[in-house]
């Protein structure tokens, strides 16, 4: 039997603990239920919460990629499909050498970054599994019900070339010149029909 | 007591989100800080007080103002920033930098951004 001393400790601590914890769930509560936080697109996030967030990203790929069976990349018949898949699914968002991402991708929070350094940040396993099952609250989707394994396969493949590829060299590959759309306060149609 | 703190807390970051423009400079430095955003500038290159990853594809613009030369041919005032922003290509027909629709106000209060001193 603990002696009363030891008893009285324990219960503040106990007692304490309780009371913060009552308190932290009441002012998140008020938080939540005011609506201050504030959730447009062109409010950031604090940088360490942005760093944060993507340092976990990060484990969770790197641990969740682990098992994954590479198959051999880098045939030219592969980066070729590879660049066509980039061309019509990644480069909206994403962008190439030279060539600027749509108007959805150069918004988005958080933004959707460049891949010419996406084979130097990661490994293709885990490129393919990003590819395959998106990531949540980021606005990357899931491709796994949009395009075949070889296709997922190709694109990775491509993003290991694409560091190589000059501004030229990613037009000529993906067929793809510099596609920014002319800015909201100028004509859009008529500017170009003169 | 505490209200007051809270007051100078708040007042403080206020304070960080808006740069005085330095003399000469033209356009307005606190939109531009969202314009940098909201035309992806922060996915390529890192920027002063433009949240984003760490990322080397494009240079570092955290000393821009400090720099004598834009592109490495350019002399650095805001009339050529804001040609460079804008059509890069035009400029570098080699660049990695793309056009991305910049219109000349966002380029114009992008740039006070940039040249403002941290």
């Amino acid at each position: 039997m603990p002696s009363n001393r030891t008893r009285l400790i324990l219960k503040t601590a106990a007692a304490t603990l309780v009371l913060a914890g009552l308190a932290a769930a009441a002012i998140g509560a008020l938080v939540l239920r005011t609506g201050v936080y504030d959730t447009t697109a062109t409010s950031q996030h604090l940088q360490p919460v942005h760093t944060l967030l993507e340092l976990g990203m990060h484990y969770s790929v790197r641990n969740h990629a682990s098992e994954v069976a590479v198959p051999p990349l880098g045939a030219p018949q592969q980066v070729k499909q590879g660049a066509a898949v980039y061309a019509a699914h990644c480069a909206q968002c994403h962008g190439g050498p030279g060539s600027a991402q749509a108007k959805i991708g150069q918004s988005m929070q958080p933004l959707p970054g460049p891949l010419v350094d996406a084979s130097a940040r990661w490994r293709p396993r885990e490129l393919y599994w990003i590819t395959k099952h998106g990531i949540k609250m980021s606005g990357m989707p899931a491709w796994q019900f949009h395009l075949s394994d070889a296709d997922l396969w190709a694109v990775v493949s491509f993003m290991g070339v694409l560091p190589t590829l000059s501004a030229r060299d990613y037009a000529q590959a993906t067929g793809r010149a510099n596609v920014a759309e002319t800015p909201a306060s100028a004509p859009t149609t008529a500017g170009a029909a003169q | 007591m505490t209200a007051r703190l809270l007051v100078c807390a708040l007042a403080l970051l206020a304070g960080c989100q808006g740069k005085a423009p330095p003399a000469g400079i033209q356009g307005d430095p606190a939109r531009g800080r969202v314009a940098l955003a909201q035309h992806a500038c922060r996915a390529c290159h890192m920027i002063p007080g433009v949240t984003g990853p760490e990322t080397y594809v494009g240079r570092s613009l955290a000393d821009l103002a400090e720099q004598r030369f834009i592109a490495g041919s350019l002399p650095n005032t805001q009339a050529n920033l804001v040609r460079w922003i804008r059509n890069p290509q035009a400029i570098d027909p080699q660049t990695a930098m793309p056009a991305m629709g910049v219109s000349e106000r966002d380029a114009l209060d992008m740039s006070a951004w940039l040249l403002a001193p941290n």
